[in-house]
């Protein structure tokens, strides 16, 4: 297999996993339905449509997508009446560096989502749902698939299901390649089979979205929350974990850990009880000279600054970065920063759309200067050039791709000026500085 | 209506406007480089950012639409920054080939440098290299290099030509403007992205490299490429023609024309085949002789026939002044009643947006003015029928190619006396026994009357012997202005024509007639008080835009 | 151009969404299931029984990184060296590759059998260093284990 399974390593903790619980088998439906699957759909369908996005909302579940945005008050922006179809679209295109959580879930509890999907539906009155996983997820695809075949199979999905008046087909939407298209608009303008170009806003999904009608986008992790909600309450649930930003969260672990994966846990734990406790510690016993929490756009945080951060958005707020898809990469002591940084700005680069000005040519013009920095070429003043372009970048553009290609390198840049000045050619010896690596 | 404030200034305006359209209706001007009225929003440039109060973020001017209460800066520090970067973004992958693009001098990008830039480069690294010198289709150049991707193209041949072969292809820096392998930019209103382009990178074939725009005077006219009569501007320098460009009328082309329009209209008026100078038949040869001379000959052969045995063809080329002096002259003074003119409806080669069936200008313009049989008079058709019977021995045709049509070919020989106006040397010429060297639609004032009923100015942008640029009000370029005797481009060709109305008043008064027109004005001032479809009409009321005849039904505007 | 199966696959889709254009993506997967690659005449024949403009097709199939039009080698190795994977070694596994394999990224083996690329992050980071070849992932590698893959996939 591919995959470790996270349970195996979580298993330790108290925690019991609400979203990738280590019950074998349970992508299989009956398995699902042996454990109480679509119990909480089923109860949904027996509350009105308002109920249910009341509950979420109540419930303070937040998008686990990376902008934590309320998920229940994002569901009230859809129009209840209106001529127009609706839509939900499901967001797996999981491309952010560091981030592979979505696809434990496609893998081990692909029912929970597709479950999570019809509820969601159901609360705002959606008769077409649309899962869109990134192209290069052709394996976890396919599971999907196959589990939503099961779900047809089983009455679940499809016209008057269970007998009541709600009809709901979900289909699975496969991407091509292009970062971009986790953004909520740019994805819908790949379904629609365009480029993938995000869209001015507003207008908003909820008032134009896929093919001009009103459209949710919601994150894959983020609708796999909702089955739980509804099944054992809003107020069960926002006792989960930090009260502001509630729930379970699935944490991956990358870099330099003995033991790298995703792991389940309540939101509000400290980061360095997640690097220690849960992902083994750093091989070697290796101080932390760098974390970045969430996913590669989220801003790097020193490893001396990491006491007391925990794993919510406030928190992580208050340090000076975010939560985001909570991929946390490790860096340990011995690490080349400036090459992280020029790789990092090299996928922004690659992955920018050329829509915008400033992310088109910044994110080149970045790169191209970073190079010069890896390679002991840069002078003094290239730090604040960086600096100043990743500035010029933020903003202003249509999407927050541009965003992301800026607060890795202001982050860096304020957090370890340090080591870009060593990289800086000494204008009078001629010589670079020697790094340590 | 909505309150708002623009730096400042409260107004009032529509609330469905967007930030940049409120904002030019009051002459307030937001940089930008995608935008365009006529186009979708794309919101790409980034260039109309704008601070927008209770906003945390610059909003882009194209795509906000106004609120109630909203207030806009569009020059505050933080706003110039956002100019300064964008600008700067721009630039650092840009040829910066300004001395060698023909864009240079009406160049957004250019402009926008001198107004919005930081006026260095912070750019130290290897620029992107993109396709150069691509054919898109037969009319239209592209440097990819040049293009910033604004999309104003790709939207225009989807939105306005329909014609969706333009595409970006790859992504980020390395975004390339193209068409598919195979397929051109080739619908008949390509040329129009070249105007839409805010930088050098789409380029007229037939312009590129001919002149930088600042040696070039631009006046506006009316195209005479179809009876649309699109609104242009006429470049010249040096006297002579190097290009047509759209002029926004939303009545009558919105901002567009059509490639036919745009570069063949103006051949003939730099055509080697032009003719300076009247011509007359001695001994069987066609030869130059002097004005006098050939006004004189054509009053006194013209007074040998009946007045029955004489026709004359108005034209649906000329102007309308040109047509009203000429069956003023005809009718009043020569006494026929036989007075027509030819039409030229190609049916079926018109579409929906802008190209007409009918080829010529100023058909409804030539009818309006007189051009028709008199009572009892022979029409076209039984004019040629008059020729070939000989009961029509002398015809006096204005500023048409007749014997190119078969039917008049054919009957041209049984005539005893040709008279004809024309600026270029063709069959009819070649036919003619006296031939008056006319001016073109872009050497003389006067006016068009289109399909529309939109009556409408022409403008001399080209200065013909008897003409003076200075003197007689022209525009003018630098080289006009500034050019000393020293200077090659000082001594421009000028041809010998005059405008036909001028002629035939000057034949009309030979023959004897009172006919006594010293300008294009002079002319119409007897149309307005004359002729009911131009009842109070005049030149100043006329303007730049046109306006409807008195006959004319409403206006149906273009887009 | 697409085959029996695929066809039947395409009049299945259209059901699913209001729009032909959304069947691009789709479809153009099917094409390069099938052939391997989609080429011009591809392109052309999606755009047709899409009923889409040509260059539409030629935006779409540039813009996703997945799409391909050209042929590749028979197998497309894709190593991942972004952040994660570039923390736990990925160089090694790319010099390792390049070594064995005669080519660098981007490039195809003169026997048309490799083409190796660079890819962005595959959603391994778990498990990195990984490289992914068709639908497979391969994961948490070490130099050995990239012999073993390359060793099954050569006859």
């Amino acid at each position: 297999m591919t995959s470790q399974n996270p349970t195996e390593t979580s298993g330790k903790t108290q925690w019991d996993n609400l979203i990738l619980p280590s019950t074998p088998n349970l992508h299989k439906v009956e398995t699902y339905i042996s454990h109480g699957g679509y119990e909480a759909f089923k109860k949904a369908l027996e509350m009105k449509p308002e109920e249910v996005t009341d509950e979420v909302k109540k419930s303070n579940l937040r998008g686990r997508g990376g902008a934590c945005f309320p998920t229940g008050l994002k569901w009230t922006f859809m129009p209840k009446q209106t001529t127009k179809a609706k839509y939900l679209c499901v967001n797996g295109d999981e491309s952010e560096p560091g981030t592979f959580k979505d696809r434990q879930i496609f893998e081990f509890n692909p029912h929970l989502l597709i479950e999570g999907t019809l509820i969601a539906c159901y609360a705002m009155g959606i008769p077409t749902a649309y899962i869109y996983i990134r192209g290069e997820y052709a394996k976890w695809i396919k599971m999907m698939e196959l589990a939503l075949a099961d779900a047809y199979g089983k009455g679940f999905v499809g016209e008057k299901i269970l007998g009541k008046e709600f009809s709901c087909n979900i289909y699975i939407h496969k991407g091509a390649g292009a970062y971009i298209c986790g953004e909520e608009s740019a994805l819908m303008n790949s379904i629609e089979g365009e480029r993938g170009y995000p869209r001015v806003k507003p207008p908003f999904p909820a008032q134009y979205g896929l093919w001009g009608c009103p459209t949710t986008i919601n994150n894959v992790e983020t609708i796999s929350n909702v089955p739980i909600i509804i099944k054992n309450g809003w107020e069960w649930y926002s006792k989960i974990g930090a009260p502001k930003h509630p729930g379970p969260i699935l944490v991956g672990v990358s870099g330099h850990v003995n033991k790298p994966g995703v792991y389940e846990m309540p939101t509000g734990i400290p980061i360095l009880e997640i690097i220690h406790r849960w992902a083994g510690g750093v091989p070697g016993d290796k101080g932390i000279k760098a974390v970045i929490p969430g996913g590669s756009s989220t801003m790097v945080l020193r490893g001396d600054q990491l006491e007391g951060v925990k794993m919510d958005a406030d928190s992580m707020k208050a340090a000076g970065s975010a939560v985001g898809t909570a991929g946390l990469i490790v860096m340990d002591e011995d690490t080349d920063l400036i090459k992280v940084l020029t790789r990092l700005a090299k996928f922004y680069y690659h992955e920018s759309c050329g829509q915008c000005t400033p992310c088109r040519e910044g994110t080149g013009w970045l790169w191209k200067v970073l190079k010069r920095f890896e390679k002991h070429e840069a002078r003094m003043q290239d730090i604040d050039l960086l600096m100043d372009i990743a500035n010029n970048i933020e903003g202003n553009t249509i999407c927050a791709l541009g965003d992301a290609a800026a607060w890795p390198i202001q982050a860096m840049i304020r957090r370890f000026r340090d080591e870009f000045e060593k990289r800086v050619v000494h204008a009078q010896a001629g010589t670079p500085e020697s790094v340590a690596v | 209506m909505a309150k708002i404030t623009i730096d400042g200034i409260a107004y009032e305006v529509d609330p469905k406007l967007t930030v940049i359209q409120a904002a030019r209706d009051h002459g307030i001007k937001i940089p930008h480089f995608c935008w365009h009225p006529k186009l979708s929003v794309a919101g790409n440039c980034r260039m109309c950012l704008v601070e927008i109060e209770k906003m945390p973020k610059l909003a882009i001017a194209c795509a906000t639409q106004v609120a109630e209460g909203m207030v806009v800066k569009t020059q505050s520090e933080r706003v110039q920054k956002a100019r300064n970067a964008v600008m700067e973004f721009l630039l650092i992958n840009h040829p910066l080939d300004c001395p060698i693009c023909d864009e240079a001098g009406e160049c957004k990008l250019q402009d926008y440098t001198y107004k919005y830039s930081i006026g260095y480069s912070r750019f130290n690294e290897d620029k992107v290299h993109k396709p150069k010198r691509i054919q898109l289709g037969p009319n239209v150049m592209l440097d990819v290099e040049r293009c910033i991707m604004c999309s104003r193209c790709v939207r225009f041949a989807d939105e306005i030509a329909k014609q969706p072969v333009l595409t970006f292809t790859q992504r980020g820096d390395h975004v390339v403007l193209t068409t598919f392998p195979g397929t051109q930019l080739d619908n008949p209103y390509s040329m129009n992205v070249i105007e839409l382009c805010p930088v050098g990178a789409l380029t007229g074939t037939d312009f590129r490299f001919k002149a930088r725009v600042w040696e070039m005077s631009s006046t506006e006219s009316t195209c005479t490429g179809c009876a649309r009569g699109c609104n242009i501007n006429i470049w010249v320098r040096n006297n002579e023609i190097l290009r047509l460009t759209p002029r926004q009328n939303e009545e009558v082309n919105s901002a567009w024309m059509c490639d036919f329009g745009r570069l063949q209209t103006f051949k003939d008026v730099n055509s080697e085949k032009r003719l300076s100078g009247p011509l007359m038949r001695k001994e069987g040869i066609l030869s130059s002789v002097g004005w006098d001379e050939a006004i004189a000959a054509a009053a006194s052969e013209l007074r040998l026939f009946k007045k029955s045995e004489i026709a004359g063809l108005g034209s649906a080329y000329a102007s309308n002044e040109d047509n009203y002096a000429f069956q003023k002259f005809m009718k009043d003074v020569l006494g026929t009643k036989n007075v027509d003119f030819v039409r030229h409806l190609k049916e079926g080669d018109e579409d929906a947006f802008l190209l007409r069936a009918d080829k010529t200008a100023n058909t409804r313009g030539a009818e309006e003015v007189g051009v028709k049989p008199g009572e009892g008079g022979s029409n076209i058709d039984a004019i040629i029928q008059g020729i070939k019977n000989g009961s029509i021995k002398a015809l006096y045709a204005l500023e048409d190619d007749i014997a190119a049509i078969p039917e008049i070919a054919g009957v041209l020989s049984n005539l005893e006396l040709l008279i004809v106006h024309s600026s270029i040397q063709n069959e009819t010429t070649a036919a003619a026994d006296i031939v008056f060297s006319s001016s073109t639609y872009a050497e003389k004032h006067g006016t068009l009357t289109n399909f529309q009923g939109r009556v409408q100015r022409i403008r001399p942008a080209v200065v013909t012997l008897e003409q003076d640029r200075a003197l007689d009000g022209f525009a003018m370029s630098r080289w006009d202005k500034f050019a000393s005797h020293n200077d090659r481009w000082g001594r421009p060709i000028k041809k010998d024509a005059r405008p036909s109305w001028r002629i035939v008043s000057a034949v009309a008064s030979a023959v004897g007639g009172k006919m006594k027109f010293n300008s294009a004005d002079d002319v119409f001032r007897e149309i307005s008080e004359k002729v009911q479809a131009f009842k109070g009409l005049n030149y100043q009321k006329i303007g730049n835009t046109g306006v409807m005849s008195k006959t004319a039904s409403r206006a149906v505007p273009v887009v | 151009m697409l085959n029996e199966s695929n066809k039947q696959k395409l009049e299945e889709l259209r059901k699913r969404y209001p729009t032909s254009q959304a069947l691009v993506l789709p479809v153009l997967w099917m094409v390069q299931e099938q052939e391997g690659y989609i080429s011009e005449d591809a392109m052309k024949y999606v755009a047709a029984i899409l009923n889409v403009s040509y260059g539409h097709i030629l935006g779409v199939v540039t813009f996703y990184t997945m799409f391909h039009s050209k042929p590749l080698g028979s197998h497309h190795i894709e190593v991942c060296t972004n952040v994660s994977c570039m923390l736990r070694g990925c160089d090694k596994i790319v010099e390792h590759l390049e070594n064995k394999l005669g080519i660098t990224f981007g490039e195809t083996s003169k026997d048309k059998k490799w083409t190796l690329s660079e890819a962005e992050c595959l959603g391994s980071c778990g498990t990195a260093p990984m490289l992914a070849i068709a639908d497979e992932y391969y994961e948490s590698l070490t130099p050995q284990k990239v012999d073993e893959i390359l060793e099954r996939l050569r006859p």
